[in-house]
């Protein structure tokens, strides 16, 4: 290797260590995040508080709430004979679900014919609790006046499901390979473009170019350390994900690195363009955050389905890169599918690193 | 008071002199404001299909048919046999696999229970979870649709088979719309984001440069700097957060049944904090991006533990207390309150005491920390 590209090198890595907070960030921050999923947000809906509104209380009645107050999904917190104003009880109280018997209810249960009503009135404000338990509601409550009633259900379709790539439902799986994803991008496209930027707004870069060193060895010599800067992150929440969440990976590890090399490239490229147009550190920060990481997080299937989005921003998505490597990483390492199935991802990602990286070091040569 | 006049005009002077950051802080807020409100959805949708049909007879084409004809989910077609199911769920062609056995028409037809199978791509609990609750309502429904049809040929009524009548009603977000919930959240983010980097980044620019020694020569007193320093972004993000509640309400059809004055209000008790907050990174930071990677680290903490995705009584006991510090989970609650539920001060005031308790804290903290940093 060349000397003066080995004290470019030697250079950066200083930089690098010499910042030793955000070192200490760069590598605390995921598995905080990790931990944060892996244990506090795993989370089941159970003993959502209720209120029971049985205008004539009566056995049946009584054993419906007996029922209601010992399944897991609630908790009877009060009952009362005249029903108060919903309104009232969501906003002042942590009551979720009122369900409200008629006052004929038992006469028309025992009598048949009409079906006897319960109303179930629901606190919508929080949308993520109201779904799950407008779903759950209808079938619970058939099934615990089934019981009741000593009846079964009249013979239909039982449905026996098979979940794959994520058996136990664990939020720190789903989560894992996004996150190699997140971090990737963040140090390779976020710190590329600050480095490059603090030398152009510190006059160091123009020293740098009148000395003796040529511009693609200045190129490398600032880039490479990020690159097994990203790759260490990498391997780190690989390690974690691992042995603490027990997260394997299910596919082949040399297409996973293949893959993370080329992902790698391409946000480097993006933060070399960056830092071809930003003056000012904080400006190359805000402007790679819009199309890096926000995206990588937002729009990429990372936390919300990208299915659920209108179809606009579904084809953003479809020409953004972290789209492609999420579902290449996510293929790896939950399905443990390879390249015959992978191909189509691997190849669009290649062509946008191709076109980024030209594009790019172009751009800094005319800069320069 | 004089002296802190000439530091609010001062940085005033730096924002409309850097009018690039100002641009690349402001412009983004309202493309990700309209971008996110649609991104963040936890709402399934779109979900792919595909079925494995091994009965092939009427009924079991109808029951597929009544899965098409379902607005949640996209049928793929059909797959020949289960491995190009799975094949299709490797791909992420599908993400649901419905298997019908051979004997699925023959069971039905005899009044046995018939079974099938579902193939699930579990990698997202909360979407595989929705999307397969989905497929089995459908499925129940068709076979009851089936089974009525039968009883009714033999003369007895269905409704005497169901003896409820359960009747769902929601109130406040009636359709249960993501963005109506994700919204107000967003604000919270903005808000805090914007105020705390750039109150981080304003003063670490003048440490780096040296005119911060250079004020503190000056007879103006520390506290002076920082509310100097401070006021400007305050007002920065009052505006944003009305330009917020604008864009919710014109835009996303966010029924805002709150007080605007009241919302400014806690706006400004929250911002204590998150002012608070960019002070204290900034005594610590010696570089933009270290104020960068520091908030970026607390807010990723704070947001986790906001009830911004999850309901917090859900979470176990001791991070539900942990989270009792955290003030993005009060301007959170508040601002959801008060779009969708109309709430004001008579029932708010707990989550604005605990604010203001909060951010008296955070700012003092950092008007000591800023003091003991500079003299």
């Amino acid at each position: 290797m060349n000397r003066r590209l080995l004290a470019v090198l030697r250079k950066e890595t200083w930089h690098i260590l010499r910042d030793w907070q955000s070192l200490i960030i760069i590598i605390a921050m995921p598995l905080f995040m990790m931990f944060l999923y892996g244990y506090a947000l795993d989370v089941n809906i159970n003993d959502v508080p209720v209120l029971i509104v049985d205008p004539n209380p009566t056995p049946e009645t009584g054993a419906i709430q007996r029922a209601i107050d010992k399944s897991s999904l609630f908790k009877v917190s009060q009952t009362v004979r005249t029903a108060p104003d919903p309104l009232e009880v969501f906003k002042t109280t942590d009551i979720r679900a009122i369900f409200r018997f008629t006052p004929t209810f038992t006469a028309d249960l025992r009598r048949g014919g009409a079906p006897a009503q319960i109303q179930v009135l629901l606190d919508g404000s929080d949308q993520n609790l109201g779904t799950i338990l407008r779903n759950a509601v209808e079938p619970f409550v058939q099934k615990t006046v089934f019981d009741l009633l000593h009846l079964r259900l009249p013979a239909g379709i039982t449905v026996s499901q098979t979940i794959l790539y994520n058996p136990q439902q664990k939020a720190a799986t789903f989560f894992v390979p996004g996150l190699v994803a997140l971090f990737l991008m963040m140090i390779s496209a976020l710190l590329t473009s600050l480095t490059i930027t603090r030398e152009k707004e510190h006059g160091t870069l123009e020293q740098l170019l009148i000395s003796p060193v040529r511009p693609i060895e200045i190129l490398v010599g600032k880039i490479a350390p990020y690159i097994v800067l990203s790759a260490l992150d990498g391997l780190i929440i690989l390690a974690v994900g691992r042995f603490v969440f027990g997260v394997h990976i299910m596919g082949s590890l040399v297409l996973l690195s293949a893959a993370a090399f080329v992902f790698i490239f391409v946000a480097l490229s993006v933060g070399l363009l960056v830092s071809t147009v930003a003056k000012k550190q904080e400006h190359a920060m805000l402007m790679v955050m819009p199309p890096t990481i926000l995206p990588t997080v937002m729009l990429s299937g990372f936390i919300f389905p990208v299915a659920s989005m209108p179809l606009w921003l579904q084809f953003l998505s479809a020409a953004l890169p972290p789209t492609y490597f999420l579902t290449i990483v996510r293929g790896v390492i939950l399905k443990g599918v390879g390249i015959s199935v992978l191909w189509p991802p691997v190849l669009v990602l290649c062509l946008m690193g191709i076109f980024l990286l030209v594009l790019s070091v172009r751009a800094f040569r005319v800069k320069l | 008071m004089n002296f802190l006049r000439l530091i609010v005009a001062k940085e005033f002077a730096h924002i409309r002199a850097d009018k690039m950051t100002m641009r690349l802080i402001i412009a983004p807020v309202f493309i990700l404001m309209f971008v996110l409100g649609y991104a963040i959805t936890t709402e399934v949708k779109n979900v792919t299909i595909t079925a494995v049909d091994r009965s092939n007879t009427p009924e079991s084409r109808d029951l597929v048919q009544t899965i098409r004809h379902n607005r949640f989910f996209i049928f793929t077609g059909y797959a020949a046999s289960e491995s190009e199911a799975r094949l299709m769920l490797d791909r992420g062609g599908a993400r649901l696999a419905l298997l019908i056995p051979a004997d699925f028409g023959t069971n039905l037809g005899n009044g046995r229970t018939a079974d099938v199978g579902l193939l699930v791509d579990g990698q997202d609990a909360n979407s595989s979870n929705v999307s397969s609750g989905y497929i089995q309502s459908i499925i129940s429904l068709w076979s009851r649709g089936v089974l009525k049809e039968r009883l009714a040929s033999a003369g007895v009524n269905l409704r005497t088979v169901l003896p409820v009548d359960v009747r769902p009603e929601i109130f406040f977000n009636p359709m249960l719309k993501s963005s109506w919930y994700m919204i107000p959240a967003l604000a919270v983010v903005l808000v805090t984001m914007i105020t705390a980097l750039l109150t981080g980044f304003s003063i670490v620019r003048e440490k780096m440069s040296g005119t911060l020694e250079q004020l503190m020569v000056t007879p103006i007193a520390p506290v002076h700097v920082v509310m100097g320093k401070v006021i400007p972004y305050a007002l920065v993000g009052l505006v944003e957060l009305t330009a917020v509640l604008v864009f919710a309400t014109l835009w996303f059809r966010v029924p805002f049944h709150g007080n605007f004055g009241v919302l400014l209000l806690f706006g400004a008790v929250y911002m204590m904090s998150s002012l608070g907050i960019g002070i204290l990174v900034s005594t610590v930071a010696r570089t933009p991006q270290q104020v960068l990677f520091m908030l970026w680290f607390l807010l990723i903490f704070f947001l986790f533990l906001s009830g911004l995705f999850l309901p917090l009584e859900q979470m176990p006991a001791w991070v539900q207390k942990v989270t009792l510090i955290n003030p993005l989970r009060y301007f959170m609650f508040v601002l959801r309150a008060m779009f969708l539920k109309g709430s004001g001060l008579a029932e708010l005031w707990p989550q604005g005491a605990a604010m203001l308790a909060i951010g008296g804290v955070v700012f003092g903290a950092a008007l000591l920390a800023f003091q003991r940093k500079v003299s």
